[in-house]
This record gives structure tokens, C-alpha cells and sequence, in this order.
């Protein structure tokens, strides 16, 4: 289990598999994913964006609305895993 | 995963939230065989935002609900408006014409807060004790589809499991409509991510603050206090049980397709609230504590698109509940009462299904036409005012901002629900005559119940054992008051159905006879309410005496709350 003190209220259980994918073939690196994104899970690198870490994903699917080449793939994390909260 | 699962039920739900629960519930009641499958380790705590709870859920959704004792925060008895034009200067206007009076508000209110966690937990449990299974947990990552219709749904693991009917209650992102063929992907556009931060308070500070109102704040582009309007609902603080829950909320893109840098524009609200507005920073800044921050997508502007609010809801094997239909309440900004009343029509739909033997796209489109034909649904996720505050707010007229705030959010709303509202009350009439002192005893109850959960001076919770004799002279009468009314309604049934047939045409024209009245009789209303606030004190007193001192039953509690 993981906590941090920046989004309090909320903790993450099991290990951060890739349940969020970015396809490099469609990605123009337009960076609309970075910008809607609270938690940081994105990163430009060489005009394209990928997934840097999903450590803080809250689930939330606003990279995959967003994106205007559907280049990102979105899934939910196993059973169970991903973010927890009592809060909403 | 369980791994007790069969291998096909009459009905798979797909997700444990509002929606999910509460069409499991309609299906297990009937005796069909009934799945809810969550993919949370715990019921509701991957749901975000449930925040207010507007009272036409309680009173035309389902009935377990409304003849139960699920776990409410605080009872909400009005809207109070800010709109900021200067805030530098502290020019504030403010609307708070929508209240409740007393003597019987809070007790008798416009709806309930809740955190969603609580409540579909409750909502589960009452699911599973009519028959339904529930397994948490488990991801249903795909569907069996065959001949074009839906037969089940694939998990995680692999397995397959039947059913005759999928009710997919998954949420705004649709991930298995979408894989289904039913609707596509929504636009960025018509998405907004809500930013929720929950603080705890000190209940007699959120008393004194906040009361039971709830406090919505629009401001210009430029004064940076909320999301620009229309695109969002800037921003709204809900009083809780013994918190406060304060959200923002803000569209992923604008009409020109420009995406919004988030995480800026909500730092740098809050920032201005907590730092600028002055009940926050001089009356809460210091008394609250940041307990959460939270944040989920939901679609708040489908119904208003041609295209999107055409989409079907359902096709052969599976029908779209809630938010996974997109039937969130563009206009109160709170999909509840959209999905409960979805869920109870699907149910139905589901059932009338199996027994006919027919689940094909062509028998199970009458889901489609019920939910666009029901009067709230198909009020709350088009009517527009979210959409005008928007033009206001481009055209800096202060004028018309506040017009469509008090037509959404003050008096003016009134002018608009009241024909969906009635008819609804027409149907439900109909279908029960003893569902008035239903409801009559259904507020009295919600509200003993949160006064036990969180008052300070009352140790005891839950619902005691009823003893005879325990009860005041005025629970009897109380008492007796209900029966005799059960009793003359039921006799005089007949006439009320057929005279609710005869209302239906006045119903239509509600809307615009309160319309054209609005500016008579708000003056006066809002006079009334002036002079109740304070005039009315000992009976609001002696009300909540009373209330909180009956014994559970005496308002229909039927079982023990669990603490």
C-alpha cells in the first residue's frame, strides 16, 4: 500500500501495472494528456507522450477523453487495485 | 475473485454504485437470478461524487430507499449563490431565494448529502438481502457477444459467465458500451473533471457557518475564483455530517477544442478561494482540516447534444444505466436521481424481458422510449441553463448571469421543475395512494436518523426496540394521523386515479403558468420566509424535539441502522 501526503485520503494498493497506454504510432505529442492530468502520469519525450508513472492514477480517464487521436488505450487496474477512498 | 460464481445468471450487473445496486435490487426482489459484479475492492470507493441527493430521488425513485434508513450526511435545505464580480473589492452578489422555511426545514428538505462509499454500501447490502450476489474485486473486462446480441460478460480471468440480461451500471466512461457498439466515446467537450477536497469540521462550526444550506460561487473568467461557467459549475461546498466537501469542476475542453492545463487553473481557484473569499478565509480557513483529495470525469453536457443524447441505451442483452448511458443531470449537476430512476425502469424492462422470453435489441428499445419519456430524466439533462450562464458570463452581463443563476439555482428553478415534478407525482399517486404519508414519514425518519448519527447531546443510534407505552402522546397522534390518511386515501383511491388523469394536461401547463406568476409570488414567498426564519423558532424547536425523540418506528423504521 501506498500513501502520500500530496492527495491525502487516498491510498493505492498493489502494484502500478500499465493499465493506461499510449500507442507511439497515433501520438502527435500534442501534451493534452499532460495538461488534464493531476496526478503527472505523463511525460513528452521525443514529440510523443508516454505514460512516466501511473504510481498516483486516480482512474479518472480524462488522458483517454481527451485524446484527439486516440492513441491512448485505457483499462481499469486488477481487481481491487488502483486507488482507494471514503472520501467521495 | 470469488470463485463460488455460476456460470450464468438471469441478470449481471456491472458495477456497484447507485445505479447498480438499486436495478439488482428491483431484479433480485422479483426473483430473478441477479449478479452485481464491482471491480473496487469496496462497494463506492472508486465513485468520486455523489454530493447532493435532490429529495425527487428520494420521493419517485426507488422504494426501498425511500421506506428505508440509508446513511445521509446532512439534510439539505437550500441554495445559497454568490456570484463574484470583484472580488478585490469584495463585491459579491447573492441569491439565496431557494430555501426551505421553517418550521419544517431542515427536516422536511430539498435533499440529503452523502458520501457515495456509505450509501452504495447500503444500497448493496439491501440488494443482497432480497437475494442479489455481489462480488467485489473483479473486473469485467469484456462481453459475450452473439449474433449481435450481448449473452454475458468475459472477466479478468478469463472466465465466461452467462446471463440472459446485462445491466451495465460502469459509469461514465462506458468502456464496455463503447466495446458493445452502443455509443461512442463522448467528446472532451461535453466531460468535466470534478476536483473534490474534503476537510473535516467541528459539527457545531459547519452549524454555525454553513447550516444546511449549500453554497454554490460563480465568479467572471478573470477574477480566477472558479472554472469559467457553464464549462464547469465553479465551485460548491457541501456541509456534511462533520465535514465539508469542496468541489470544482471544469470541462476537459472548450467549444474551440482547447484543452484546459488542470492542474493550473484548480490550483490557482482554490489558492483564491481559501485566500480571498471571505467566509472561507475568515470563518473556515482556520476550523477546517483537509482529509481528501479526490478527482473523476463525468459527462455533464450529453443531453444537450443532438447527436450524443440520441445515442441508443440499449441493444439485444444489455441495457445502459446512469451515468453509462450518460443520463447525468446536466441541469442540477447531480446524476442520482438519473440513475435510480433508470435503474428501477431497467429492472422492469430486464424483467418483462426474461419472462417474455425476448431479450432482442427490438424488445428491449421500450427502455430507450420509457427513460426518454420520463419527465425528470428528460428535464434534468436538457434543460439549458448551464449553457446560457456560459453567454452571460462571455458578455460580462451581470444581468442575465444572475437571471439564469436564479432560474438554475435560486426561486426561478421552481418555474421549470414544477411540470416534470408533477407528473411524476400523478404516476406515483396512481401506482400507491399511500405513498404520501410515505413520504411524510420517510423525512421524519431521515432526519431522527441523522440527528442521531451526529448530535452531540443524543448518545444513543440506531433504532431501538420498540416498547409500547415508551410513546409520547404526540408520536400517537402522529400515529394515528398517518393510519387515518392511509385509510381515506386507499378509499378514495378510485377518484384519485381517475382525477389524476385528469390533472395531466394541467401538469403541462405548470410550467408556464409558474413561469408567468414567477415575479408575483416570489416577493412574497421570500418575504414569508423572512418572517418564519424568525418568528417560527419554537416551533422548528419543538419540531425537532419531537423528531428526535420518537421512537423509530413511530416514522416506519423497519430494521436496525448498523453503526
Amino acid at each position: 500500500m501506498r500513501t502520500t501526503d500530496t492527495f491525502p485520503g487516498v491510498r493505492w494498493v498493489g502494484e502500478p501495472e500499465l493499465f493506461i497506454r499510449i500507442d507511439p504510432k497515433k501520438c502527435t505529442g500534442c501534451g493534452g494528456c499532460l495538461k488534464v492530468c493531476l496526478a503527472g502520469c505523463f511525460e513528452i519525450v521525443e514529440k510523443t507522450a508516454r505514460v512516466r508513472s501511473l504510481e498516483w492514477c486516480m482512474e479518472c480517464s480524462a488522458c483517454w477523453y481527451v485524446c484527439p487521436q486516440d492513441a491512448v488505450e485505457f483499462s481499469w487496474p486488477k481487481g481491487g487495485s488502483g486507488f482507494h477512498t471514503r472520501f467521495g | 475473485m470469488d470463485c463460488t460464481l455460476r456460470e450464468s445468471y438471469d441478470v449481471v450487473v456491472v458495477g456497484a454504485g447507485f445505479g447498480g445496486t438499486a436495478a439488482a435490487h428491483h431484479t433480485a426482489r422479483h426473483g430473478l437470478s441477479t449478479l452485481v459484479i464491482e471491480r473496487a475492492e469496496n462497494i463506492g470507493e472508486k465513485i468520486i461524487s455523489g454530493l447532493t441527493i435532490p429529495i425527487y430521488g428520494f420521493l419517485f425513485g426507488p422504494g426501498f430507499i425511500r421506506d428505508g434508513t440509508p446513511p445521509i450526511e446532512r439534510p439539505v435545505d437550500g441554495i445559497i449563490n454568490y456570484i463574484v464580480t470583484d472580488i478585490d473589492r469584495e463585491e459579491i452578489v447573492i441569491d439565496d431565494t431557494l430555501r426551505f422555511p421553517k418550521p419544517f426545514a431542515p427536516i422536511f428538505s430539498f435533499g440529503y448529502n452523502a458520501y457515495c462509499a456509505d450509501f452504495c454500501q447500503w444500497q448493496a447490502d439491501e440488494a443482497v438481502r432480497v437475494g442479489a450476489e455481489v462480488v467485489t474485486k473483479t473486473v469485467v473486462s469484456d462481453l459475450i457477444i452473439e449474433g449481435g446480441s450481448v449473452r454475458g460478460v468475459v472477466l479478468e480471468d478469463g472466465r465466461n459467465i452467462a446471463a440472459k440480461i446485462v445491466i451495465n451500471a460502469e459509469g461514465s466512461q462506458g468502456l464496455l458500451s463503447v466495446k458493445a457498439g452502443i455509443r461512442k466515446k463522448y467528446p472532451p467537450r461535453v466531460i468535466s473533471l470534478a476536483d473534490t477536497y474534503d476537510y473535516t469540521m467541528k459539527k457545531g462550526d459547519v452549524d454555525r457557518i454553513f447550516g444546511h444550506s449549500i453554497r454554490f460561487l460563480w465568479a467572471w473568467d478573470e477574477q480566477n475564483m472558479a472554472p469559467p461557467l457553464g464549462y464547469g459549475n465553479g465551485l460548491m461546498v457541501w456541509p456534511y455530517g462533520e465535514s465539508l466537501h469542496f468541489m470544482q469542476d471544469q470541462c476537459l475542453a472548450m467549444d474551440d477544442g482547447t484543452v484546459q492545463n488542470l492542474k493550473k487553473r484548480f490550483e490557482t481557484y482554490h489558492k483564491n478561494v481559501v485566500e480571498k473569499l471571505p467566509w472561507w478565509r475568515d470563518d473556515v480557513e482556520a476550523k477546517a482540516e483537509l482529509r481528501a483529495h479526490t478527482w473523476q470525469c463525468f459527462e455533464i453536457f450529453v443531453g444537450l447534444d443532438d447527436e450524443l443524447r440520441a445515442m441508443p441505451l440499449s441493444t439485444g442483452g444489455m441495457l445502459l444505466v446512469g451515468d453509462a448511458g450518460g443520463l447525468e443531470s446536466t441541469e442540477l449537476c447531480d446524476g442520482v436521481p438519473a440513475a435510480w430512476f433508470s435503474a428501477e425502469i431497467a429492472g422492469r424492462v430486464a424483467r418483462e424481458a426474461i419472462e417474455a422470453g425476448d431479450v432482442s435489441e427490438d424488445f428491449l428499445s421500450r427502455y430507450d422510449r420509457e427513460i426518454r419519456n420520463h419527465p425528470i430524466i428528460a428535464w434534468s439533462i436538457t434543460a439549458p441553463h448551464r449553457y446560457l450562464l456560459r453567454n452571460a458570463q462571455q458578455d460580462h452581463d451581470l444581468g442575465s448571469l444572475r437571471k439564469y443563476v436564479h432560474a438554475g439555482w435560486g426561486f426561478g428553478a421552481l418555474a421549470h421543475t414544477v411540470s416534470p415534478l408533477f407528473r411524476v407525482f400523478l404516476s406515483a399517486i396512481r401506482q400507491d395512494p399511500r405513498v404520501l404519508t410515505s413520504w411524510v414519514r420517510m423525512f421524519f425518519r431521515n432526519y431522527r436518523h441523522w440527528h442521531h448519527s451526529y448530535s452531540d447531546d443524543v448518545s444513543s443510534c440506531g433504532d431501538e426496540v420498540i416498547r409500547p407505552g415508551d410513546r409520547s402522546v404526540g408520536e400517537y397522534i402522529f400515529i394515528f394521523l398517518m393510519w387515518w390518511s392511509d385509510l381515506v386515501l386507499t378509499v378514495f383511491w378510485p377518484v384519485l386515479w381517475t382525477m389524476s388523469y385528469l390533472f395531466v394536461p394541467f401538469a403541462f401547463l405548470m410550467k408556464a403558468i409558474a413561469g408567468f406568476m414567477v415575479w408575483l409570488y416570489e416577493p412574497l414567498y421570500v418575504r414569508l420566509l423572512g418572517r418564519l426564519d424568525t418568528s417560527a423558532v419554537g416551533m422548528t424547536e419543538a419540531l425537532i424535539r419531537f423528531t428526535v425523540k420518537a421512537r423509530a418506528a413511530t416514522f416506519g423504521a423497519k430494521k436496525r441502522r448498523e453503526p
